[in-house]
């Protein structure tokens, strides 16, 4: 019987030290999109004209370091997502696309930057649908953790 | 939860305690017969399976379907999940993918009747197309295996073993009746099975009819956003599913020969709010008017198998060929939302029906020869088998390319008996695989600027492409079983071959909204695993503990970046394929204690660590990393004379925290769940009834599991669930 003692010691132990283990730090944080600062565009809930020139603006913030970030303008007749935000802004009815309008563009964020202002020029069209769009934020870090923001926002 | 971790501490102190004392001391020995199991007439005796782990030197499981009825989840795995070191990748209700010790997807193999099963077994949301009431034997494989079934089965594998044959002059059959609470699940399988002297048939028809299951919350957060749950349902979780099983054949003195037929179709929902992790607005007023209709998003999924194993005697060696076909057909379901410059309008002339997001169409085609010898202490196999596989795809969005491939593998192994003490293990086999992608160009026309101009193109997304790879692979195993003690060791090389989705995917994937790029250039992976497994078995005590060591040179990895797509990709973030050395290591540990002949205790535990070495996520885990966990359990098993083989039991689970997680996962807290089993056979006229009950997550605790599909979007798992099922065996003549 004294091996059974033998063997239940051995797995204690093998199983206290295979459970704490010598792990080097590694990234586990996302980046954070702030909108909250006041001259912050858009936010929930703008409105833009057609035929403007729009600067988008926001700060981005990261542990280690910025990846690189996207936008998506892209039409919500049909009322098909949520904007990631608590307030709604209020809605026109459900319609048909005819000419919406599409933007999609990626950024890049010099290396290394743990805190970034982004800014970027958007060109709205004159001739789009206007109505409610989504206006979408995606921002990664470099270990590829990434950060959504949708914002709802309607084109006059 | 600080009052639970309580109970834990001092229930865990207990059982170790109860365990060390009755340990030292001289007990009475209590018989505790070998299971003598009795299906279709036929007695499987346990000792079959006691000397396969013997003389096996890979860590092997083995289950019968009476552990399955006992343990009955919403799938097959999820009713194996009680073993330590299988877990699931759990998809609503219905469906799941085998976890072995981490691994997963194209990594684990499952045999049915000795076919490789071949579905899309790349996706996290496509659950194994088996039929668990079909299922008689199970034995699971934790390590690589790839020198037994080629490639794929670096970690390891899950092996439905045949029916066994009705026993001679028989005529009868069985049905099997199913509920759940939780999901107000309806299930049935009904079998048949006859036999004169030589020929046989076995047929069974399962039908399974569930809705939307439901969680102990009534709000859940898909991101930010809150998402209101009617009625604690899961909006569009509903499933069902429809079976048919046959085989047939003849089995003589010398020539044995069966024909397995098999379709297996499901249609299950997916949580209708996030498809592809966007928080979605639907209708609720159409979506909660009914738990049990199927809406949009959808998957639909027919599995169809036919195959022929033939086994003959010719002097000393035993042959077996065996030659299959199966078809894998399925579609995904979900209202046409245009991304990137696809049209805001759905072409009336497409090619697709507007609905249908993606097709998977797979042919595969399989023969494989092999003969089994005595030399001396010899006891060698040698074989070989081909498989030849076509892809198309269909629908009207992109992920991987249609692509035919081509594997042939060859190979032998050894077990020697030394004496009766000692057995040694070898093995090798080369492989060779071809895979063949074609080309693909979007259907819609996207910007393209070029020297200050922009002009719209229809972008490639795949080329013609084929990639060749061969591998050598080897196993050495010895055991050793000086009586109550046994040991084992083995040391294996495995290998898999890439596949399509690894090399040439190139579009979104909608489950986790993230844009998917395969890599070309990618190596056959390989794997080197140390396996070792100790077991004491006396009478009333028994202790397993199987560590092992495994490391890979170059994994597949699907990277997330810090990229983002803006064409097809809609602005996404870029995952691509890579290969970085991983290194992995753990154990699985599990003891049963009787205290008295009716009643005993047991603990089972698992530990997994996984380090990417290399690479771009250096330091990082691998995704899907089940958290350590134990389960004690008390089973008791009282004598009552009107019942046969009465049970009780109740079991605690222990899921400790998963901090270790690479993105996009998050951490996941650690849980206790409680469940309850009992059930009898009661002998009516002839035959005898078994009935057994679950309670599943008995306290309703509200959990997430860290290796289920929904995690990545919160979703906790199925509150409590009582599970009633009822095998009915009848015989029409004998």
């Amino acid at each position: 019987m004294k091996k059974i003692r033998f063997i239940i010691t051995i797995v204690v132990l093998a199983f206290i030290t295979s459970c704490s283990s010598d792990k080097a730090e590694i990234d586990s944080e996302y980046p954070v999109i702030d909108i909250t600062g006041a001259n912050a565009f858009p936010i929930q809930c703008s409105t833009i004209s057609r035929g403007q020139t729009i600067t988008f603006k926001a700060t981005f913030n990261d542990n280690v370091a910025l990846g690189s970030y996207s936008l998506d303008i892209h039409h919500n007749f049909d009322h098909h997502t949520h904007s990631t935000e608590v307030t709604t802004c209020e809605m026109e009815a459900v319609k048909k696309p005819v000419k919406p309008m599409l933007f999609i563009n990626n950024y890049t964020i010099p290396d290394g930057v743990k805190t970034y202002e982004a800014t970027a020029q958007i060109t709205i069209p004159a001739d789009v649908d206007p109505g409610d769009y989504h206006f979408m934020i995606r921002l990664t870090d470099k270990e590829g953790w990434q950060t959504l923001k949708g914002l709802s926002i309607k084109i006059l | 939860m600080k009052n639970a971790q309580f109970l834990f501490w001092n229930f865990f102190l207990l059982i170790s305690l109860l365990i060390s004392v009755e340990a030292f001391s001289q007990n009475q020995p209590s018989e505790k017969k070998p299971e003598i199991k009795e299906l279709n007439e036929v007695l499987v005796n346990g000792n079959s399976i006691e000397k396969r782990k013997k003389e096996e030197s890979l860590n092997v499981e083995t289950v019968n379907n009476s552990f399955i009825q006992r343990n009955l989840g919403g799938s097959l795995m999820q009713s194996l999940q009680k073993l330590p070191g299988v877990k699931t990748i759990s998809i609503g209700s219905g469906g799941s993918k085998p976890l072995i010790r981490g691994l997963s997807f194209n990594q684990v193999i499952v045999v049915e009747n000795g076919l490789k099963h071949e579905g899309q077994q790349w996706g996290a949301d496509h659950g194994l197309e088996i039929d668990q009431y079909a299922v008689n034997r199970v034995e699971i494989i934790k390590g690589p295996s790839s020198f037994i079934y080629g490639s794929d089965a670096v970690g390891g594998a899950v092996n439905i073993k045949p029916l066994p044959l009705p026993s001679q002059n028989t005529f009868g059959g069985s049905v099997d009746l199913t509920g759940k609470s939780n999901n107000a699940l309806f299930g049935s399988s009904v079998n048949l099975f006859g036999r004169n002297e030589n020929w046989f048939f076995d047929s069974r028809v399962t039908t399974m009819d569930y809705g939307d299951y439901r969680v102990p919350t009534d709000v859940v957060h898909v991101y930010s956003y809150a998402v209101p749950l009617y009625k604690n349902h899961l909006r569009n979780t509903a499933g069902k599913e429809l079976d048919f099983h046959l085989s047939t054949g003849y089995s003589g003195e010398n020539l044995k020969s069966v024909f397995y037929f098999s379709n297996v179709h499901t249609k299950s929902g997916f949580f209708a709010n996030a498809h592809g992790l966007e928080p979605r607005n639907v209708d609720t007023e159409l979506h909660d008017k009914s738990s049990r209709d199927i809406l949009m998003p959808y998957q639909q999924v027919n599995h169809l198998k036919v195959s022929n194993t033939t086994s003959f005697q010719l002097g000393d060696h035993a042959f077996e060929t065996q030659i299959g076909f199966q078809n894998n057909f399925r579609r995904e379901w979900s209202h046409y939302v245009n991304h990137g410059y696809m049209p805001p309008i759905y072409p009336e002339d497409m090619y697709a029906p507007k609905d249908l997001e993606r097709q998977y169409d797979k042919n595969v085609w399989s023969f494989s020869a092999k003969d089994e010898f005595r030399l001396n202490r010899h006891q060698i196999t040698i074989g070989s088998n081909v498989a030849l596989q076509e892809n198309e795809i269909g629908g009207w969005s992109f992920l991987i390319p249609a692509f035919t491939q081509f594997n042939a593998g060859l190979f032998a192994y050894d077990k020697i008996e030394l004496n009766e003490k000692w057995f040694l293990n070898g093995a090798i086999r080369y492989d060779y695989g071809k895979i063949k992608m074609k080309s693909y160009y979007d259907w819609f026309q996207s910007p393209v600027s070029e020297n200050n101009q922009t002009e719209m193109e229809y972008l490639q997304r795949s080329q013609d492409l084929t990639k060749n790879f061969d591998s050598f692979t080897w196993s050495i195993g010895a055991n050793y079983n000086p009586g109550k003690l046994s040991l084992k060791a083995n040391l294996g090389s495995s290998f898999r071959m890439p596949i399509s989705k690894e090399l040439a995917s190139n579009g979104v994937n909608y489950h986790y909204f993230r844009f998917e790029k395969g890599n070309p250039n990618l190596d056959a992976e390989r794997s080197y695993q140390l396996d070792l497994g100790m077991e004491w078995k006396s009478q009333n005590f028994s202790f397993q503990l199987t560590p092992f060591a495994n490391y890979f040179p170059n994994f597949i990895y699907l990277n997330p970046t810090s990229a983002h797509d803006v064409y097809y990709g809609a602005g996404n973030q870029v995952f691509e394929y890579e290969q970085s050395k991983v290194f992995r290591y753990g154990a699985e540990f599990q003891t049963r204690y009787y205290f008295l002949k009716s009643l005993s205790a047991e603990i089972a535990a698992e530990y997994l660590y996984s380090e990417q070495k290399s690479g771009s996520k250096k330091g990082y885990t691998l995704p899907f990393s089940p958290p350590p966990s134990v389960l004690f359990g008390l089973n008791y098993e009282p004598q009552i004379s009107f019942l046969r083989e009465p049970y009780f039991s109740v079991d605690y689970r222990f899921t400790a925290q998963q901090n270790n997680i690479v993105p996009p996962e998050k951490k996941t807290a650690e849980s206790h769940v409680v469940n309850l089993a009992f059930g009898t056979k009661v002998k009516t006229g002839k035959e005898t009834v078994s009935i057994s009950i679950q309670v599943q997550n008995l306290f309703n605790t509200r959990y997430l599991n860290h290796t289920s599909f929904y995690r990545l979007i919160e979703l906790p798992e199925a509150g409590r669930n009582v599970i009633v099922s009822m095998k009915i065996p009848f015989s029409i003549s004998r």
